[in-house]
């Protein structure tokens, strides 16, 4: 059998995407679909007096209007069942929906919107993470002791998420540490930053059930959650996903579909919602901005001794997918490293802001720029190569991490070594020129996925998987590899049909670098049993022994003896016309760990670690403060490489949203919200602020994962904005606390560097 | 309404359009060419980017009743009428130059333009002509090597652009 797994290929939706022909949602053909529009509240907190739609109602070509008095009164259920559909007492964020409606124009649809009456009670509000945890602060939610939340969630006021990992001594370790330093961090909250904005259309089908056009990362789980919250029976609401225009976590929430979804339920027509920019700014769910505090001890050879780290997340008005932040920031503040003695706690808090969501590797560039800046300044403070410090503490097989769990197939050192070889680390640097180098781990996700392959009497090879296609590949171009290379045909033969839940084969969604990995296991079981059954099949026709039989180029021929073959379609059309299989990928528990060492932590410990380190080349201009990044290598374990082709895209993507997250994109908000919904001055990185990229991937095969596999797509945004801002450091000596680094924030931290010196040191010698 | 006659991709269309409508929501919604994307409706993601005798626009920010009587060329057009790949479009999937796909028609037809202005461009030249396009899922570094290996094989062809460009035609009467 020829080896597909592996090799570099061609994408099979390329040729569509580059003609223009590839359909996303408000790609469809409209006929009679209703136009929506959103009525939004302009307040960051108020109390809603008096909500009224009759004078909208009554203007024409209004045909729908839901708001929350025309849906269900339950609370949708993230954990803590905080939040209504429409809002009901209170609004909690500017850019909240409290209206939708669909008419016949968009035009119409305004002007209706214009004519909703709300008079609103404007409150004070909670605007940051200080404000959030002050003994007097407004209270986000002014009821919380009445929620319903999950066992493991922490509920007290504004905090609505706590969790903490400790072990030994830390104290006491730090007593007797050669240096200890303490370092504050501030991070930006910032958007995933797809270019499609969120579309939906749905329409009500003639037995009451809905259908939905989207373009979702996680079709099936949405499904579930609109069904059951219009008390519909799953099986009577499709969803059919749709090619999606980029997603980074920021499409796993519904938004659009919520809303065409209760005015379609509403009348007879189906009913499209396409936000514009400025609205899908106003609905973001952002990467969690906030605070963090590290201080740690090391003995005097770089032996890290303890470490104590808090962050404070803004999770904004409502838990959403927010909790995970939380959960995995301290899984990350003190790994690789073994070090003896830690605590290491995350707070959520409300505050009245866009509710933070999932931004690809939630908490993960925040966390791991924070720890690995202060890091280095351990190092420096040791007058220690910073990436000697890290290979003399970074986790080798058989360590345990900060939660007990057992490392397994550890690779972080190489990493770093390898990222670092490629910066050129031992060679000098022309002044205003530094390097960096960070790294980190991050888990894999085995979810529950289901796939099924069938060939049809004429030959063709046809792959159903619930897992959407967002842009990665994940399934449009691993999934086809991994089928291909269990047939012996080519990946481009393998037809995919896009996430549909008609289908019937669930997947969990795009979310925790598992898709190749979950998904992968399905479309690989699936495609061993129609493998096993194609063979047992030419046994019979070819009349020879199974195990003389191998599948190549689309035929099943027997060994030694090549015109001895039977082509998919003849063997098929021996076998009632078709040939399928399925798979289940099973949900993967996660490893043992010591339950000792955490409080209401139920994400520690992590199947199928991966590991990843980025080294950066920068030069920074004092004068100006500005940043130029020359070069990024992100060397990355990923265990098995399936689709390497997908893992390069993955890396290099990564490294420019990390560049993104390190120096330029912060969403900033003030009296009325959100100011930049836009692009125009929400800054993401264009090709002429991209460096020079390179990709190494290790491949240290995973106990666990199918193929070996581990996680791919969230690591390589985790790293580089961190080794950005070593590199900053080794070129200036200083760099500013604050993301992003911006050219005013570098250039104040050189005047106060060589004005006081730094400010946030504290060590002493023993 | 306002009545306009345009070549789109080599068909003279007829219309009659708002006189607030933009050249995107013609192209999109009225000739049903939905390669074209809307990515922000303000000028600065460039997923809209169709090339006006030639010359790249948003297409957001450009009036339908200013591309009367002149040539717009949407991705729809980069093709042969047979269906071949223009070889731009062919360096885009070998290089592996997209992932969601969403910016790639723009980009495409920025990348088009450079190359008829600048068959050699430098690598700066390339990163300089699609900095009005947004791409967040690759990076661009595939996209610049994409855009590099379309101007060597085009030079290798003899051509001096890309196939398909539409000739710049006279100006607007």
């Amino acid at each position: 059998m020829d080896t597909v797994i592996g090799t570099s290929r061609v994408r099979p939706d390329a040729a569509a995407k580059v003609r223009g022909e590839t359909v996303y949602v408000a790609d469809l053909p409209v006929h009679d679909a209703l136009t929506a529009v959103l009525v939004r509240s302009p307040h960051r907190f108020a109390r809603i007096r008096r909500l009224d739609t009759r004078r909208a109602a009554q203007l024409p070509g209004v045909v729908a209007i839901a708001h929350r008095d025309t849906v269900p009164d339950t609370p949708l259920d993230f954990g803590i069942k905080d939040q209504h559909l429409f809002p009901r007492e209170y609004v909690r964020y500017a850019g909240e929906p409290v209206v939708a409606i669909a008419a016949e124009t968009l035009e119409q649809a305004r002007a209706a919107a214009a004519a909703v009456e709300i008079d609103y009670e404007p409150l004070p509000c909670v605007d940051n993470v200080e404000q959030a945890l002050a003994p007097d602060a407004p209270l986000v939610h002014p009821d919380w002791e009445t929620y319903e939340h999950g066992a493991s969630r922490v509920l007290r006021g504004n905090i609505c998420g706590q969790n903490r990992i400790s072990r030994g001594d830390v104290d006491a370790a730090l007593a007797r540490a050669h240096v200890t330093v303490t370092s504050n961090f501030r991070f930006s909250a910032g958007i995933p930053g797809y270019i499609e904005p969120r579309a939906a259309l749905a329409r009500k089908e003639a037995d009451g059930g809905l259908t939905v056009f989207c373009g979702s990362q996680s079709p099936y789980g949405n499904r579930d959650d609109l069904a059951a919250f219009f008390g519909l029976a799953p099986e009577r609401v499709r969803f059919i996903n749709q090619f999606v225009g980029g997603a980074f976590g920021g499409k796993i929430l519904m938004a659009a579909e919520w809303y065409a979804a209760a005015l379609a339920l509403q009348c007879d027509r189906p009913v499209r919602l396409v936000f514009s920019r400025h609205e899908d700014g106003l609905n973001v769910f952002p990467r969690h901005g906030g605070i963090a505090t590290f201080t740690s001890g090391a003995a005097a050879d770089g032996t890290l001794l303890a470490m104590r780290a808090s962050f404070v997340f803004d999770t904004g008005a409502y838990i959403g997918y927010g909790a995970g932040t939380g959960l995995i920031a301290t899984m990350l503040a003190s790994a690789p490293y073994r070090i003896a003695n830690v605590d290491l706690q995350a707070t959520l808090v409300y505050t009245n802001k866009q509710v933070a969501g999932p931004v690809r590797a939630p908490g993960g560039p925040q966390a791991t720029w924070a720890k690995e800046l202060h890091i280095d300044e351990i190092a420096r403070r040791l007058d220690m190569d910073p990436l000697e410090m890290r290979l003399k503490n970074a986790w080798e097989d058989g360590d345990v991490s900060a939660t007990g769990q057992t490392l397994r197939s550890v690779s972080v050192k190489e990493a770093l070594r390898r990222a670092a070889d490629a910066i050129g680390w031992q060679k000098t640097r022309a002044p205003g020129h530094g390097r960096g180098i960070a790294c980190s781990w991050w888990f894999s996700s085995c979810s529950r996925s289901e796939a099924r392959v069938e060939i049809r009497s004429d030959g063709s090879v046809h792959l159903h998987s619930g897992n959407p296609e967002v842009g990665t590949g994940s399934a449009a171009a691993a999934l086809p590899i991994v089928v291909a290379d269990r047939l012996g045909i080519d990946p481009s033969a393998v037809t995919l049909t896009l996430a549909d839940t008609a289908t019937k084969t669930y997947d969990s969604g795009v979310g925790g670098s598992g898709s190749t990995f979950s998904a992968g296991l399905a479309a690989l079981q699936a495609a061993e049993a129609v493998r096993a059954r194609l063979i047992e099949r030419a046994e019979d026709l070819l009349e020879a022994r199974r195990e003389d039989i191998d599948l190549h180029r689309g035929k099943a021929s027997v060994r030694g003896a090549p015109d001895h073959a039977l082509s998919f379609a003849e063997i098929a059309a021996g076998s009632g016309g078709s040939i399928s299989g399925s798979g289940t990928a099973p949900e993967i528990g996660d490893p043992e760990f010591d339950a000792e060492s955490v409080e209401s932590h139920d994400f520690a410990s992590w199947l199928a670690p991966s590991f990843v380190a980025s080294a950066a080349a920068v030069r920074v201009d004092a004068q100006t403060g500005r940043v130029e990044v020359q070069r990024i290598v992100t060397a990355q374990d990923v265990g098995h490489a399936v689709n390497p082709t997908g893992i390069i895209g993955q890396i290099e993507g990564g490294a420019v949203q990390g560049l993104g997250f390190g120096l330029t994109e912060e969403l900033r908000f003030g009296e009325q919200g959100i100011e930049n919904p836009g692009f125009q001055d929400y800054l993401m990185p264009t090709a002429l602020d991209a460096p020079a990229i390179e990709s190494i991937i290790i491949e240290r095969p995973s106990g666990e994962g199918p193929l070996g596999m581990k996680g791919v797509g969230e690591p390589p945004v985790t790293t580089p904005a961190a080794a950005i801002g070593n590199a900053i450091r080794d070129a200036i000596g200083t760099v500013p606390y604050t993301t992003p680094m911006t050219p005013e924030r570098v250039w104040r931290a050189a005047c106060d560097a060589s004005a006081q010196g730094p400010s946030e040191y504290s060590s002493r010698s023993t | 309404m306002q009545a306009i006659k345009v070549n789109v991709n080599g068909d003279v269309r007829d219309a009659m359009v708002e006189p607030d409508e933009s050249l995107l929501q013609f192209v999109r919604e009225r000739l049903q060419l939905t390669g074209t994307k809307e990515g922000c409706s303000t000028g600065y993601c460039g997923a809209c980017t169709v090339l006006v005798d030639g010359e790249p626009v948003n297409a957001c920010l450009f009036f339908a009743v200013d591309a009367d009587r002149r040539h717009v060329t949407t991705v729809e057009g980069l093709s042969g009428s047979d269906g071949t790949l223009a070889t731009l479009q062919r360096c885009f999937i070998e290089a592996a130059a997209l992932q969601c796909g969403f910016c790639t028609p723009g980009m495409l037809l920025a990348a088009a333009a450079l190359l008829e202005r600048t068959p050699s461009p430098s690598e700066h030249e390339v990163r300089a002509a699609l900095s009005g396009n947004i791409c967040r899922c690759t990076g661009y570094q595939p996209i610049i090597k994409a855009v590099q290996s379309a101007a060597q094989a085009l030079r290798r062809e003899g051509a001096s652009a890309p196939p398909r460009t539409p000739q710049r035609v006279q100006a607007r009467a």
